[in-house]
């Protein structure tokens, strides 16, 4: 075989681009995060200038280390990561398997259920944290003043007017509180990437083997041993990828956390680098890199859960 | 298997119930989405004019008239399909060549190309704008908007395209060679015809993700080359205002891919395996 330059030539051009794509940047952050590099500072005009004689050594790393926020935002990165990842895989399972049978509609409701996946990311974080979370102006806020006004109007009511009159008041909640900012992002980001889980599981559904469904129901295996011993093996290498894919997405989810809290709610790692990235680059590329080990410590354990498949 | 469609004759009632559910929940947000899009800013956050109100398409006026809606959307028709057909163009040779004479290293470099998707971009922001300013001379271009969105969906697209080309028996690809037709031809009168259905729906995922791109178009733009993610930036008040105005941009931004979607969606529910199925 003589044609080994081929295929390796037909490779080169998106070998090469991604290479820059990832060179470029990454060499920059690394020399950034060596040096002092603010973008404003009247006292010391010296350091606005990227140069190695604002030699840093470690400086940088040890700033963000100490910074209160950091371990914060590690946390919050993998608890955001990991619930999206949960929530999308259990829904999409169950989903897949209620629609997968037809059904009066079946069509439509696939149209339907697909929709979310695509919506734009800012647009998804300001359509549920304006018009449907917000406490006052939302859907929320009006449904619990709606109940609210409801049983304050049972309360007068004969016989059962008692029982009502116990009742609590509501309160709305805030999602762009600390506490809360985490769940409102993983609410939105879980609406949004469930049809996609859903699409995948479906399309392996559909090439289940109908003969050995068959042959169970013949055997007498419920519905619920036919879900856990055939179906849901069979989906194994689909949550493989859905998982590995979402992981790529949403380790870098940005919009979502900058619209829901504006800074005042649950950091992620990126958005603490953009937050550093205001003024302080030294700072901001230290984070950068943090930020690469951790998505690298992630990839290794994504690559030995589907890396033997992916070449089967 | 008759006493089995018997049982579950009111288990297939319930089940259409629950679907449909589902699938309503599902799709509220956007219902509402556009609903509110047909009303004032003062009646959207009214109670009393939650469901009931007076339609006014004043809010689509005053986008067209005011926000330039449609250079946005032009910016973002011609960013995303030239992104879309680089990255194709890019990409479908690199994944032939992985599938069909994969080497010891094909896994390593199929990984490695995902992982520079991980990279986070606010580390780099400042570095990148600085580069494309002041050194390349090409920032808020669509040039440079293009060449980002294609390097940012080049990782996934060649994965897609890959898991589908190893599905084609090797052998058709070996006749080829023996009645003489060259590698150009082989891609363009075989790989091309039989993988179809599978580049058509990674042709349709990558042009969704460009579409979508809001970190890197926002931040690499100002008014030449900005697109649709730039228009919502500008019109996102601060928290409960505009409800109505908010909408209208919101809606008139997802609105042509959520209807591209909708005609796609056979292909992409056929299209969309990531090699899962075998």
């Amino acid at each position: 075989m003589a044609n080994r330059t081929l295929p390796r030539l037909l490779q080169t051009p998106a070998v090469i681009l991604l290479l820059l794509w990832m060179i470029v940047p990454l060499s920059m952050t690394l020399y950034f995060s060596f040096i002092r590099y603010v973008l404003n500072n009247l006292r010391r005009p010296e350091w606005t200038k990227p140069s190695i004689d604002n030699w840093r050594g470690f400086g940088n790393y040890e700033f963000v280390l100490n910074n209160k926020d950091f371990i914060l935002a590690i946390q919050n990165s993998l608890v955001i990561v990991g619930s999206i990842l949960f929530l999308t895989v259990i829904l999409g399972v169950l989903i897949a398997v209620l629609i997968n049978k037809t059904f009066p509609g079946q069509g439509i409701v696939r149209v339907l259920l697909i929709s979310p996946f695509f919506v734009m990311p800012a647009v998804n974080a300001v359509l549920w944290i304006n018009m449907i979370l917000d406490p006052v102006l939302g859907l929320q806020g009006i449904a619990v003043d709606g109940i609210n006004t409801w049983i304050s109007g049972l309360k007068d009511a004969p016989l059962v007017g008692w029982f009502f009159s116990l009742w609590p008041t509501l309160e709305p909640i805030s999602f762009r509180a600390t506490q809360t900012s985490a769940i409102a992002v993983i609410i939105m980001v879980t609406w949004q990437w469930t049809p996609f889980a859903v699409l995948i599981f479906m399309t392996s559904l559909q090439s289940e083997d109908q003969q050995q469904k068959e042959a169970a129901i013949l055997d007498g295996a419920n519905t619920w041993n036919q879900f856990r011993f055939l179906t849901l093996p069979h989906l194994g290498r689909p949550i493989a990828i859905v998982v590995m894919i979402q992981a790529i997405f949403h380790l870098s989810l940005y919009a979502e956390i900058e619209i829901v809290s504006r800074g005042n709610g649950n950091k992620n790692l990126p958005y603490l680098i953009g937050e550093f990235a205001n003024n302080n680059i030294g700072a901001a590329s230290a984070t950068g890199i943090f930020a690469v080990i951790l998505a690298n410590i992630v990839a290794i354990f994504l690559l030995r859960m589907i890396g033997k498949t992916l070449m089967e | 298997m008759a006493i089995v469609a018997q049982s579950s004759k009111y288990g297939q009632i319930g089940r259409t119930t629950l679907a449909w559910i589902v699938g309503l929940l599902f799709f509220f947000p956007i219902f509402w989405l556009v609903l509110t899009s047909f009303k004032t800013d003062a009646d959207a956050v009214k109670p009393e004019f939650l469901l009931f109100f007076t339609p006014t398409l004043e809010n689509y006026v005053n986008m067209t008239e005011n926000y330039d809606y449609w250079r946005f959307a032009r910016n973002s028709v011609i960013t995303s399909v030239f992104a879309t057909v680089f990255t194709l163009a890019v990409g479908i040779p690199c994944a032939y060549a992985m599938a069909f004479n994969p080497a010891r290293r094909t896994k390593d470099v199929l990984m490695w190309m995902l992982s520079t998707k991980m990279l986070p971009a606010a580390g780099v922001l400042y570095p990148m704008t600085f580069l494309t300013k002041n050194i390349l001379g090409i920032f808020d271009t669509h040039f440079l908007v293009i060449i980002v969105l294609s390097l940012i969906n080049m990782p996934i697209v060649i994965w897609m395209l890959f898991t589908y080309f190893k599905e084609i028996p090797r052998e058709i690809i070996e006749a080829g060679k023996m009645d003489g037709v060259n590698t150009w031809g082989e891609i363009r009168e075989i790989l091309i015809p039989l993988a179809w259905g599978g580049i058509a729906s990674t042709a349709l995922l990558c042009f969704i993700f460009c579409w979508n791109e809001a970190y890197w178009t926002v931040r690499l733009t100002t008014t030449d080359a900005a697109t649709l993610s730039k228009l919502i930036e500008g019109n996102r008040a601060p928290e409960g205002l505009f409800f109505g105005r908010l909408s209208a941009v919101s809606a008139a931004a997802v609105g042509p891919i959520v209807v591209l979607g909708w005609f796609c969606q056979k292909q992409l529910v056929q299209g969309l395996t990531f090699g899962a199925v075998k």
